[in-house]
Order: structure tokens, then C-alpha cells, then sequence
């Protein structure tokens, strides 16, 4: 389990993050939702170890994220899939994913290589090809599978669903679940898309202004309409 | 034309030492971003300490890998205690800053070696080859050169499209954001980045050497040559800085030969200024705009 406990971040004078608390069972996804600036970009950069918080702590099944460099965050079991389908253009699809764990041994990386173009068949269709010759939705398949290459406990997804076409976005979900159920993953997902997100989530949490507003099961936020008004804006 | 094309052959020794001198200056690019202008003033530096290894122990070769661990080391140096401190305020700052490091390195070697040029030995006699009865304007030496060149090529590309360091260090110069998050330790692939670096340029620097002599400032025009062909060949592209390199030293030798080697520089400019003004990305560059 994920558990952030307490988390503050600011950049120079502006507060993005004030004391979030949230946990992030195995098995699970647990969406994050919230408008733009929100926090919650940061709440990911912050637990992927790229932001350093003011206060609060992060752990990984009992071990502390906190503090971290990214390098060894990802080797603890966190995996961040950052905003805008991150993938290195210039290298090739294969190249890509082969960045993913280096630092495993070879034959567990081959063997995770493999799961991932079982995945995603279109990337193994397209394994020699560079990363920008990718439609959106590839790209975000092979920006997930370069994250799952370091055989991570913990998935972190920052709007994968950006720019995409509503129904590559539905499948994306839908594998991302199906991830968390059979591989027993601890998924955040981060959605701008609120209606998207808490078709997939088993819990959410709602975020306004770098505060959590609201926190439970996706079907209590899905139903409550004053908060839905007030923050998610439908 | 025979003229023409013993000119245009005479160039393949000196285009061989521009395109690695070119190819050190877009590794460390590659890497940080950052032109190294000190590349040469390491190249120097280091060719001095092989200089004196060679007095010492006699032997081409030990001096030889003396010069190119010496270049590891002096790039790992020069990356801890300039570039890092520097270009975490700013980018131009740090290009600035490797010309301090020039500056700094020519004085000590002045100070260390004096300032006059001094003879490298090569490892063979440098006479002209001469083939089918007749006499080519390709030494021996220059062969051991090209040699050099394109086994250190070879070597290069298997090392950036076989192992994992080298796709950790493409990945690094290309979205090190996604290679962090990736698991690779970025800051100590740019440092490797700087040592392959210092190897190229050391390796250079100890070939032209006994063509160009040593002195603190011998090997400056090598960087107004290797620079124009880095920049030509579009500095993300070791494969366009050592065609480049090469084909830069091939149009030099005929400029020379036509007209007078000191026009050289003259033309390497005029070309630089071309590419600028008609294809500014440069001829192997893929990538639109780069700020320096």
C-alpha cells in the first residue's frame, strides 16, 4: 500500500500541496480528481521524487519514499507515467522500453519485455520504430510500458487520458484496471476527466487549491452532486 | 586533376583528427549541452603529460594510454569543479566558463612545460607511401591515424546502440526527465559522457601532435575546425561530426593546396557561416531549434 501522510509542497512563496493525506490500497485504483492547478500533478512529481515536499512523508508498504532522487524511488517499486505521454521520441519503441529497469537482471527484464508486447500488441508491431512516429494512443501504451519495464508495486498515472480520443481513452483505462485487479498494482490516477476517472477507480479522492475537499468510494463522489457542482464543474 | 586528387587524399589524415576532435565536442554536448572549448586545451594538456610519459619510458604506446586515461580523468575534473557548480546558475554561463578553463589550462601547461612547440614522435617513419610505382601523398603515419579513427567510431556506435550505457546515455542527452523516472543515474552518465569525451579528444590531441608539434597553443586552430564541423554536422550527430570532420579536412587540403594553408580557417568560417545562414540544424540534425 501507498500511504502519503500529511504531504505539503511549495514552490518559492505559492503553496501547492497543504497536508494531503491519502492511501493507495494494492489491487486498486484510486483516482485523483480535481480542476487545472489543482495540485495534482505535483502530488505526483512530489511521490515520483522529482519535487521535494516542505512536510509530510510517503511509504511504500512501510519503506519511505521521502526525500528520494526519482533513480531511486523507481527502484523501490514506484513508477511514475508522467503528463503528456513521456517517452524519449528519438529512441525506437523497442529502445524505450528496454530504458525501463536497466538495473534488473536480463532475464527478468526479457520476460517483462515480453508481458508488455502481450499488452500492447500494436507495440510490438511497431518495435523498431521511433517513439514520434506514434499516434497519441501508442505512445501513451508505450509511455505505461516503459513504466511497467521496472516491474513496479506502485503505478503512477498523470492524465493519460490528455489529447486523447474518448474511446483509445476508455481502453487505456480499462487495461490500467485490469492491471491493478491481476497484478496486484497500487494505481493513482490522476484525471482531469472526472466522469473517465471514476468509471475505473474503486475510491477518489477530490483535490481544490492543493487540499483534499473530499475522500471515498468512487461511486459516493461519482453520486454527490453538490461536490461535483462545486469542484468538478459538471 | 592527379593534383586535384593528391590534395583531396592529403586532406584524410588531418579530417580524420578534425572529425574526432568534432566528435569529443559533440559527446560532451550530447551530454550537458554545453560546448566544450576547453576540449582542446584538455587535448593539449593531456598530449603535454603523454609527451613527458613518452620521455620517460620510451614507449609511443604507454604514452599513448597515459594520454587517454589522463583524458578521462581531466574531463571528469573539469565537469566536478566547473560545469557542475556553473550550470546549475546558467547555461551560457557554463559555455563561458570552458573557455576560463582554455585559458587556465594553456597558462598551466605554459607554466609547466614552457611555451615553446616541442616535437612529438610518431610511432612509424612518416615518409609517403609509395604504391604502383608511385609516390601517394598518404603516409604510413597518416593510415595509423585513419585507423585509429575509425576503430574509435566503431567502438562509439557499438557502445551507443549495444549496451545499456549507451542507450542510458542517449536516453539522458534526448528527455533525461523520463530517464530519471526510468531509473537511470543521470548525473553519472553525463560524467561518463565527459570522460568519453576527454578519451576522443585526448586521442586526437596525441595524434596531431607530431604533425602540429606541441605547445600550449598548437592545437587552437584544431578547434575553429572541429567546431565548424561539429556545428555543420548538426552537434547531436556523432555520425555527421565525423563525416563532416573528415569532409572538412578533405576541402581544407585542396584550399591549402590550391592557394595557401593559411586560408584555411578562412574557408572553415565561410562554411561555418553557410551552414548557419542555409541549414542552421545542421546537415545530420533532426531537431528544429536547440537553445545554446
Amino acid at each position: 500500500m501507498l500511504k502519503i501522510d500529511g504531504m505539503s509542497v511549495s514552490y518559492g512563496p505559492v503553496q501547492a500541496l497543504r497536508d494531503v493525506s491519502l492511501e493507495v490500497p494494492r489491487g486498486e485504483v484510486t483516482a485523483v480528481i480535481g480542476a487545472n492547478g489543482a495540485g495534482k500533478s505535483t502530488l505526483m512529481r512530489t511521490l515520483a521524487g522529482l519535487v521535494r515536499p516542505a512536510a509530510g512523508s510517503a511509504t511504500l508498504d512501510g519503506h519511505s519514499l521521502t526525500g528520494r532522487k526519482p533513480e531511486d524511488v523507481v527502484r523501490m517499486g514506484v513508477s511514475l507515467v508522467p503528463e503528456g505521454r513521456s517517452t524519449v521520441p528519438e529512441l525506437t519503441v523497442d529502445e524505450n522500453l528496454r530504458l525501463g529497469g536497466m538495473w534488473r537482471s536480463k532475464a527478468e527484464r526479457a520476460s517483462t519485455h515480453a508481458e508488455v508486447y502481450d499488452m500492447f500488441p500494436v507495440l510490438g508491431d511497431r518495435r523498431s520504430m521511433r517513439a514520434d512516429t506514434l499516434s497519441g494512443g501508442e505512445r501513451q501504451q508505450l509511455a505505461i510500458g516503459r513504466a511497467l519495464m521496472s516491474a513496479p508495486e506502485c503505478l503512477l498515472l498523470d492524465e493519460p487520458s490528455l489529447g486523447l480520443a474518448p474511446l483509445i481513452v476508455t481502453q487505456i483505462l480499462e487495461l490500467v484496471k485490469r492491471l491493478a485487479e491481476e497484478s496486484n498494482l497500487a494505481v493513482l490516477l490522476v484525471e482531469q476527466n472526472a466522469v473517465t476517472a471514476l468509471r475505473v477507480a474503486h475510491s477518489a479522492v477530490v483535490l481544490n487549491l492543493g487540499q483534499v475537499v473530499m475522500s471515498g468510494s468512487a461511486a459516493d463522489i461519482a453520486s454527490h452532486e453538490e461536490l461535483r457542482h462545486a469542484y468538478l464543474g459538471y | 586533376m592527379t593534383q586535384l586528387i593528391d590534395y583531396i587524399l592529403g586532406g584524410a589524415g588531418s579530417g580524420m583528427i578534425i572529425a574526432l576532435m568534432a566528435l569529443a565536442l559533440v559527446l560532451t554536448w550530447r551530454a550537458t549541452r554545453v560546448v566544450n572549448f576547453a576540449q582542446v586545451g584538455q587535448a593539449m594538456f593531456t598530449t603535454f603529460i603523454a609527451l613527458s610519459l613518452q620521455t620517460l619510458t620510451g614507449s609511443w604506446w604507454v604514452a599513448l594510454l597515459g594520454a587517454l586515461v589522463a583524458g578521462a580523468v581531466v574531463g571528469v575534473v573539469v565537469q566536478y569543479l566547473v560545469l557542475r557548480p556553473v550550470k546549475r546558475m546558467d547555461t551560457s554561463g557554463a559555455i563561458i566558463a570552458t573557455f576560463g578553463v582554455l585559458i587556465a589550462l594553456q597558462a598551466a601547461a605554459g607554466m609547466i612545460w614552457g611555451g615553446d612547440s616541442q616535437a612529438y614522435p610518431q610511432p612509424f617513419n612518416n615518409t609517403a607511401l609509395t604504391v604502383f610505382g608511385r609516390e601517394w601523398p598518404i603516409s604510413a603515419y597518416d593510415l595509423v591515424v585513419i585507423g585509429f579513427g575509425v576503430a574509435l567510431v566503431i567502438g562509439l556506435t557499438l557502445l551507443f546502440t549495444r549496451t545499456n550505457l549507451g542507450l542510458a546515455m542517449r536516453a539522458t542527452a534526448f528527455n533525461p526527465e523520463v530517464a530519471r523516472l526510468s531509473g537511470v543515474r543521470v548525473s553519472r552518465t553525463l560524467t561518463i559522457g565527459w570522460a568519453l569525451a576527454g578519451i576522443v579528444g585526448a586521442l586526437a590531441g596525441v595524434l596531431v601532435a607530431p604533425v602540429s608539434g606541441i605547445s600550449p597553443n598548437s592545437f587552437d586552430i584544431l578547434l575553429v575546425f572541429a567546431f565548424t564541423a561539429a556545428v555543420i554536422g548538426g552537434l547531436d550527430s556523432l555520425i555527421g561530426a565525423v563525416s563532416v570532420g573528415i569532409g572538412t579536412g578533405l576541402i581544407l587540403s585542396v584550399v591549402s593546396g590550391y592557394s595557401d594553408s593559411s586560408n584555411a580557417p578562412v574557408v572553415a568560417l565561410i562554411l561555418l557561416a553557410l551552414n548557419l545562414a542555409l541549414k542552421p540544424e545542421g546537415i545530420f540534425g533532426h531537431n528544429s531549434a536547440r537553445s545554446v
